[in-house]
């Protein structure tokens, strides 16, 4: 069953329960009283007969010492008709409890003249036919006799008012419990409208909508749950569109691999078919077992490179301090000897803590990007100097650290290729880049490295003018991950 | 002669496309981007144009869409293997679809079947003395008819079309008898010594060890 009905339902059986018993109590005490009303009404008249049976009494010409039968029944006959039609009856019992006079219609039976003993009132309320009584019985004493007076009051009007009350409560409270139900049942579904509207949001949801959000209606625990859950919903979406993005790029990358691996392989497979099922002259058997060997140095690089990635992103960087001296110096005698290029080296010496063989690889890769990129001879400068904070004041403040630049005057990378070329298997110029025995992995293995300096690379390009690829080595970052690599 | 344009970026790529078709009897031209395809297809009629995806400049799909008016039957040729990308390929009205690595035999299979669709195949070939009208499957010897059987004629075919190079015995069982090879069967050999006899091939088929035959001619 809906919430919403259970409310109502609920409702709606405490509203009946509450108003039938409130209303039976109700009426039940205005008849009460006015019953116990009736009642000391007839129990005056009682005694207002029995004073006036006495007051008779003595008028009785005194022939016999005692009150006679005869004139005890011309009495009550009196008493019984200067009630000037109000429906006065009475009934006369002496001492043994016959009954000496009663009017017409007193019907009741002798249980209560039984209980009424000399002195003593006793009153009951009876039922005959349809109507009710309330009979009253006292003792009266007059000329030495003893005899009991019995009235009985019509209260039929007491009971029927009580019905009256009953009936018109009853209809009082079917019209209530009808506007309550009509009115609990607005009241009901709006309460249950932020249940209602997250329900359509889980649903959503469920169905792939991960965009769709639940309206917040109110501002009460079910308004909070609303809120809560659309900030559950916004850090899903996110965490999903996380795992897609990464989906992609894995794609993307098994994509651009697979092209990486079959082009070579397509040229192995080819040629060396040639080679074996054909009868080739000498030109064209060199030239087949040439693409064959360049193809196949062109998958080792390739391999290579991709075994560098993985072994850098699972062994991590090993920190240490050291001099940049010794990087720089390192650097200068593997490049200095190549005279197709003018390279100009500049730096500061400092110490700085990093994985010193891995930033040598960064540099290294990068140096040859910038001479792949140049024609012979032209100038690549190679710098690093530190960055304190007062010199770095248009950066954010925590860019403290030792700097590292390579920049060349080649051909440049069109700005809207910039942030793809750290892809991996990405080039900005294939046939050039082939040529020059690139795979497309070296700046990817790059980041790959500076990612575990906490670290990446700036690069800053004008096509036709040249490039300068940059990173910083952090100082609060590298000491972070110091400690971390002590653990 | 049959034109036909290939477009890869890859060097060593064209020239294998290249040195197996031009052995195969048609005339090529390579060309190494997408821009410099369009512009080759504009100035020359190309009987066939083999265009890989991949390609700087603009991409395969592109050169399809830009040369459909050319009517030029297309063969892509790409490392692009998925479902998708080969529907895509064939959807923008590509006649064939072959995936790198290829098997060069089957370039040239495929290469044959679309041409044939276009009706763009020599129809007769003459080699030597031997005439082979492959639509009527007749083969004249020296002007006068020989008689193969269909089994014969479909061998001597497959070695025609595949001039100089040598065959494998698995792809010839393969290809004439739908079959799986039997090492021990002397079928095929059967075949070719019936083949050398009526065509007067007993120099030109030869038997290469270890592998199957070759048509040198």
């Amino acid at each position: 069953m809906k919430f919403s009905r259970k409310l109502l339902l609920w409702t709606t059986i405490i509203i009946a329960i509450t108003l039938g018993l409130s209303g039976f109590y109700f009426v039940n005490y205005v008849f009460r009283t006015s019953l116990e009303r009736e009642v000391g009404q007839a129990l005056d008249e009682n005694s207002i007969l029995r004073f006036a049976f006495q007051t008779a009494a003595l008028n009785v010409p005194l022939k016999y010492d005692l009150l006679q039968d005869g004139s005890v029944e011309q009495i009550a006959s009196n008493l019984e008709t200067s009630g000037q039609g109000s429906g006065r009856l009475l009934r006369l019992s002496d001492e043994e409890k016959k009954v000496l006079y009663a009017s017409d219609g007193f019907e009741a039976d002798d249980a209560l003249l039984e209980e009424t003993e000399e002195n003593r009132y006793a009153y009951r309320v009876i039922r005959q036919g349809e109507r009710y009584y309330i009979q009253t019985g006292s003792s009266v004493n007059a000329l030495g006799r003893v005899l009991y007076l019995e009235t009985l009051r019509d209260v039929s009007q007491v009971f029927a008012e009580r019905e009256t009350g009953f009936t018109v409560y009853r209809r009082l409270m079917v019209l209530m419990l009808a506007l309550g139900i009509v009115i609990m049942h607005f009241i009901a579904s709006r309460l249950t409208k932020p249940i209602r509207l997250l329900m359509k949001a889980t649903r959503e949801m469920a169905a792939g909508d991960y965009g769709y959000r639940a309206e917040q209606v109110s501002n009460d625990e079910l308004g909070q749950l609303t809120q809560d859950f659309n900030h559950m919903s916004e850090a899903l979406e996110k965490t999903i569109d996380q795992l897609e993005e990464e989906v992609q790029s894995r794609e993307e990358f098994v994509g651009a691999f697979a092209h990486e691996l079959k082009t070579p392989l397509t040229s192995i497979i080819g040629y060396a078919d040639m080679l074996r099922s054909r009868k080739l002259d000498e030109e064209k058997s060199f030239r087949s077992a040439n693409y064959i060997y360049t193809e196949g140095k062109r998958l080792e690089t390739m391999s290579l490179r991709l075994l560098d990635i993985m072994v850098t992103k699972k062994e991590g960087a090993r920190l240490q301090k050291a001099a940049t001296e010794t990087l720089f110096e390192y650097l200068r005698n593997m490049f200095l000897p190549k005279e197709d290029m003018d390279f100009q080296f500049s730096y500061e010496p400092a110490v700085v803590t990093a994985d010193i063989s891995l930033i040598q690889t960064v540099l290294v890769n990068l140096i040859d990007n910038a001479c792949k990129a140049s024609e012979p001879g032209s100038r690549i400068e190679i710098s690093g100097h530190v960055v304190e904070p007062a010199s770095a004041k248009r950066e954010k403040e925590d860019k403290k650290g030792y700097w590292f630049g390579v920049r060349d005057h080649g051909i440049g990378i069109p700005a809207e290729e910039i942030s793809r070329v750290t892809q991996a298997f990405y080039m900005v110029d294939k046939s050039r880049a082939r040529s020059r025995n690139g795979a497309g992995l070296g700046l990817a293995l790059c980041t790959e490295i500076l990612a575990l300096h906490g670290s990446r690379l700036e690069i800053e390009s004008t096509p036709g003018q040249g490039t300068t690829v940059s990173f910083l080595l952090r100082e609060e970052g590298k000491e972070a991950q110091h400690e971390e690599s002590h653990v | 002669m049959i034109k036909i344009l290939i477009v890869d970026d890859e060097k060593p790529i064209c020239d294998l496309i290249d040195m197996n078709l031009s052995s195969a009897g048609y005339s090529c031209v390579a060309v190494q981007d997408g821009l410099a395809a369009i512009e080759a297809v504009e100035k020359n009629a190309f009987d066939l144009v083999l265009l890989d995806i991949m390609l700087p400049g603009a991409d395969g799909y592109d050169v399809m869409e830009y040369i459909k008016p050319y009517k030029v039957p297309v063969i892509f040729i790409s490392a692009k293997h998925e479902v998708k990308d080969r529907v895509k390929g064939l959807k923008l009205g590509a006649d064939d679809y072959l995936i790198k690595p290829f098997d060069v035999t089957e370039l040239l299979a495929r290469v044959e079947a679309v041409l044939r669709r276009y009706n763009k195949t020599d129809k007769v070939i003459a080699l030597g003395d031997v005439e082979i009208d492959v639509e009527a499957r007749r083969v004249k010897r020296g002007g006068s008819p020989v008689s193969l059987t269909s089994k014969e004629f479909d061998l001597m075919q497959l070695f025609v079309e595949n001039r100089n190079v040598a065959l494998f015995r698995e792809n010839l069982y393969e290809r004439v008898w739908d079959d799986e090879y039997f090492a021990n069967s002397r079928t095929l050999d059967l075949h070719v010594q019936r083949l050398r006899k009526k065509l007067g091939w007993e120099k030109s088929l030869v038997a290469v060890y270890k592998v199957g035959y070759r048509l040198e001619l």
